[in-house]
């Protein structure tokens, strides 16, 4: 039995992107959910399964009783940060593939820039295993999602000799894909490798413009069955694979115990279910959605994800290699970096854009399109394709 | 707060105000109350460990004792005290004395009756300093004998600054505490004890950090731990910056450390600059206490003094040593007649943000006049120019050092556990024969460790 095929997106929606919405994380799901309901051509009550982050504030009911969605039938929450992104549309799929649910809604909504910000000093420390995780490192003042990135971009740039400057053409790539987009926060606003260059240390070795903004919005996908999607207005954006991984000896963001710093196993566990489950190669990807909270982690994706061999990543990126006409183009929304940072949840849509050919940054004869979540921690991704 | 509204108006009327002040020129300062005197010497000098014999003459470092107005409640007038008022309502609301230079032209006598005067000097700035941006404001006070002739002047520089607003990246408080659970006591308690504790798989002996209650690899649930060497060697590491952490200031360091066990910590590398910090640089553990409940296992280079690795342990001994008890911070005030209550009382020392009562300044030069007299007995002093840094907190303990740097200059330097107090330059006249402050009879005051500098010409 397998969930290939099976399912498709039919719908996506979003709030605007913002710096502060001005209004509560409950209204923004609310909002996000009924755009993407209505981009389906379906109805609240058409609803039957709702999923989410295990850090959304938003409780499924919550969201259910603003819809005034009748009843659920599937229900479940996806854990650790940015990597539950395409874990929330793979438990959809399984729900809608074994008929648990007909139509499933994915959300996720925050005020991540105006409440609460994750690029502030972490100051978790409960008596639990994820709690007890955090105590090695928070005592240090090692305390930031940058900080906990910063330790393994500077082992991958021992082990490969790689630079700033080429941590930084991921960010002159991703501005540059902002600044065509006209929801993106950075519309209009692309910066060169100099000024990557000259902005200010947060953890070095990255510097401020190596770390994705802060964002306030919501985003949510639909999830439903191929022959559903058929019969509903968008072309059905149908999800050839859909997986959720681990590494050896995986921690929340501090994998550093045992094995090779300058990896991302989790995220190579994932792209082999990914290309497994598939029958694709990465050759048959034309646009790669990676989660791009922080830029060293894009390049070893692109390692870990068999674009290219490991340490090869910055030969792979030079010359505008992920850039909109470039061999691959990554994140031409531009990403976390350019458009928003809505954990991973607007790359979704834009893959989901992409397979239907209306991005504002469309790359040609899209067929297929991997998307990733949140790396460092364990994670999740997708695989997209045309019906 | 800044609260300068109009920074080029401000300027101008602090520097009209300055032109108005120089064109007064010099006016009648504090009175002396008494003349010159063998009871406040005695007080001056007993309170200040000074042993040379002062029967004739005052010590040239107590000049200034002789115009202070003693406990009163209305303070003399300064010759700064318009433009300081115009500071303080421009926002510079901040103050910091920053030089005091004695110039001697004779050693007053036992008996004189002296009287000051005093002129404003100048005004400089705005200087954008440590403390924030300010002006420095100079001012004069002269001593002159029965016959109008001049026996000293004395340079005051203070600096009116506008204090900084609180970036917040300064740390407040201690570091985040961890939790700490029954699989993870064992770690915690042992950095107390100053061991590193590993986990041990007590059947298959396995070793393992960050430690669980299961051996991954027999699935015992028996464990122990082994007392690690402490040496290992920096895997990864970054330089955090940004944004403010509780109980951390920027720029610092956190590492991976390699043990030579084969197992992973994560700490923080000190005592070496960031910059200095390698992927495989040999490090050992050190602990650093931050309360009786934590003591974090820290990391310093391996080939870095264990125990002392700040500066002080290449400071060579010091030629004064003096323990800043509250006795000696209250009775120098006392005897140097100066009654503010920053340097006597407590409680509203601490009240004022202070950490406790601390060292006036007519007390730290007249140690400085001491140690130099203590390098160059019989000497004459024709100036002591003294630069204030940070301050002299009663507990503390003063060390002074003196260096010769020519036939007729001393250069003294007196510093706390917070670092300079008081840098000076101290000139000796070159041919007069001495008049005063001759060697002193040993042995000095019981509680200080007094030691000659032999052979630094």
């Amino acid at each position: 039995m397998s969930l290939v095929g099976k399912t498709a997106i039919a719908g996506i929606g979003a709030t605007e992107f913002s710096k502060e919405s001005g209004r509560s994380e409950l209204q923004l799901a609310a909002e996000a959910c009924l755009d993407a309901i209505r981009d389906a051509g379906l109805k609240p009550s058409d609803v039957d399964g709702l999923v989410t982050f295990a850090a959304d504030a938003n409780a499924e009911i919550a969201v259910q009783r603003e819809l005034g969605i009748p009843e659920l039938r599937f229900f479940s929450r996806v854990e650790y940060g940015g990597g539950a992104a395409c874990g929330t549309v793979a438990h959809a799929a399984m729900a809608v593939a074994t008929g648990q649910a007909d139509v499933v809604v994915c959300y996720r909504a925050f005020n991540e820039r105006s409440g609460h910000r994750f690029g502030q000093a972490n100051r978790s420390a409960r008596v639990d295993s994820t709690g007890l995780e955090f105590s090695w490192h928070l005592p240090y003042g090692f305390a930031t999602p940058a900080a906990w990135v910063a330790m393994q971009a500077r082992r991958y740039m021992h082990e490969y000799g790689a630079t700033s400057e080429d941590f930084g053409r991921v960010a002159v790539a991703m501005r540059r894909h902002a600044a065509t987009n006209p929801k993106a926060w950075f519309h209009q606003r692309p910066i060169t490798l100099a000024e990557h260059q000259e902005s200010r240390w947060i953890v070095d070795p990255l510097h401020l413009l190596d770390c994705c903004q802060e964002s306030d919005g919501g985003v949510a996908i639909v999830v439903t069955s191929v022959e559903r999607a058929r019969d509903l207005p968008n072309p059905p954006v149908v999800i050839n694979a859909a997986a959720q991984g681990t590494g050896p000896d995986q921690m929340m963001m501090f994998s550093y115990y045992s094995g090779d710093l300058a990896a991302l196993p989790a995220m190579g566990n994932v792209g082999r279910r990914l290309w497994e489950q598939s029958g694709l190669t990465p050759a048959d990807v034309q646009t790669a959605i990676l989660y791009d909270h922080f830029t060293p982690f894009v390049l070893i994706q692109l390692e870990e994800l068999g674009f290219c061999g490991h340490g090869e990543a910055r030969d792979f990126i030079k010359d505008g290699g992920i850039e909109i006409d470039g061999r691959l183009p990554v994140n031409p929304h531009g990403g976390q970096l350019g458009e928003a940072y809505i954990h991973g949840m607007n790359g979704i849509a834009e893959g989901v854009r992409q397979v239907r050919g209306t991005a504002v940054n469309q790359v040609r004869d899209v067929r297929n399109v991997l998307v990733t979540a949140g790396t460092g921690v364990p994670t999740s991704g997708l695989v997209l394709g045309v019906s | 707060m800044t609260g300068v509204h109009d920074a080029t108006g401000v300027h101008d009327r602090l520097q009209a105000l300055a032109a108005e002040l120089a064109e007064v020129g010099e006016r009648a300062g504090a009175p002396c109350l008494d003349p010159v005197n063998g009871a406040m010497i005695r007080n001056w000098t007993q309170a200040l460990g000074d042993t040379g014999d002062w029967a004739e003459v005052a010590p040239p470092a107590m000049i200034q004792v002789w115009s202070m107005p003693g406990l009163v409640a209305q303070k003399g007038a300064s010759a700064a005290d318009e433009i300081l008022r115009l500071l303080n309502e421009s926002g510079y609301t901040g103050v910091v004395a920053t030089n005091c230079e004695q110039t001697y032209d004779r050693y007053v006598k036992v008996g004189e009756q002296l009287r000051s005067t005093m002129r404003f000097g100048e005004l400089v700035g705005p200087k954008k300093t440590a403390m924030g941006e300010g002006y420095f404001v100079t001012w004069y006070q002269s001593w002159y004998d029965e016959n109008d002739q001049r026996v000293a002047e004395m340079l005051f520089r203070v600096l009116k600054f506008q204090p900084r607003k609180r970036s917040g990246a300064k740390s407040k408080g201690g570091p985040i505490k961890p939790a700490i659970g029954l699989d993870t006591a064992f770690y915690w308690d042992g950095a107390k004890e100053g061991e590193l504790r590993i986990q041990c798989c007590a059947d298959c002996g396995a070793l393992r950090h960050p430690p669980g209650p299961m051996c991954p690899k027999c699935h015992s649930v028996k464990r122990d731990h082994v007392v690690a060497s402490g040496r290992g060697e920096v895997h990864s590491y970054v330089v955090h910056h940004h944004p403010p952490v509780p109980g951390k200031t920027p720029p610092y360091v956190v590492a991976v450390i390699d043990l030579d066990e084969g197992v992973r910590v994560v700490g923080n590398v000190n005592g070496c600059a960031p910059e200095d910090v390698s992927i495989g640089m040999p490090v050992q553990v050190v602990f650093e206490r931050v309360d009786d409940d934590l003591t974090l296992p820290q990391w310093i280079p391996a080939d870095a003094p264990v125990e002392a690795p700040e500066a002080a342990a290449e400071e060579p001994p010091a030629d004064l040593e003096i323990p800043l008890t509250p006795t000696f911070v209250i009775a120098t005030a006392l005897a140097t007649r100066d009654f503010t209550p920053v340097h006597h009382d407590t409680e509203l020392a601490r009240a004022q943000g202070t950490k406790d009562i601390f060292l006036n300044i007519l007390t730290s030069i007249g140690l400085v006049q001491r140690a130099a007299l203590q390098a160059e007995p019989g000497a004459v002093l024709e100036s002591i120019s003294v630069r204030l840094g940070v301050p002299a907190y009663a507990g503390d303990t003063l060390r002074v050092h003196t260096e010769r740097v020519d036939a007729t200059t001393l250069k003294v330097r007196g510093a706390v556990s917070l670092g300079d107090h008081v840098t000076a330059t101290v000139r000796i006249k070159e041919s007069e024969p001495p008049v005063g402050g001759r060697p002193p009879t040993p042995p000095a005051a019981p509680e200080e460790r007094l030691r000659r500098q032999g052979g630094a010409r």
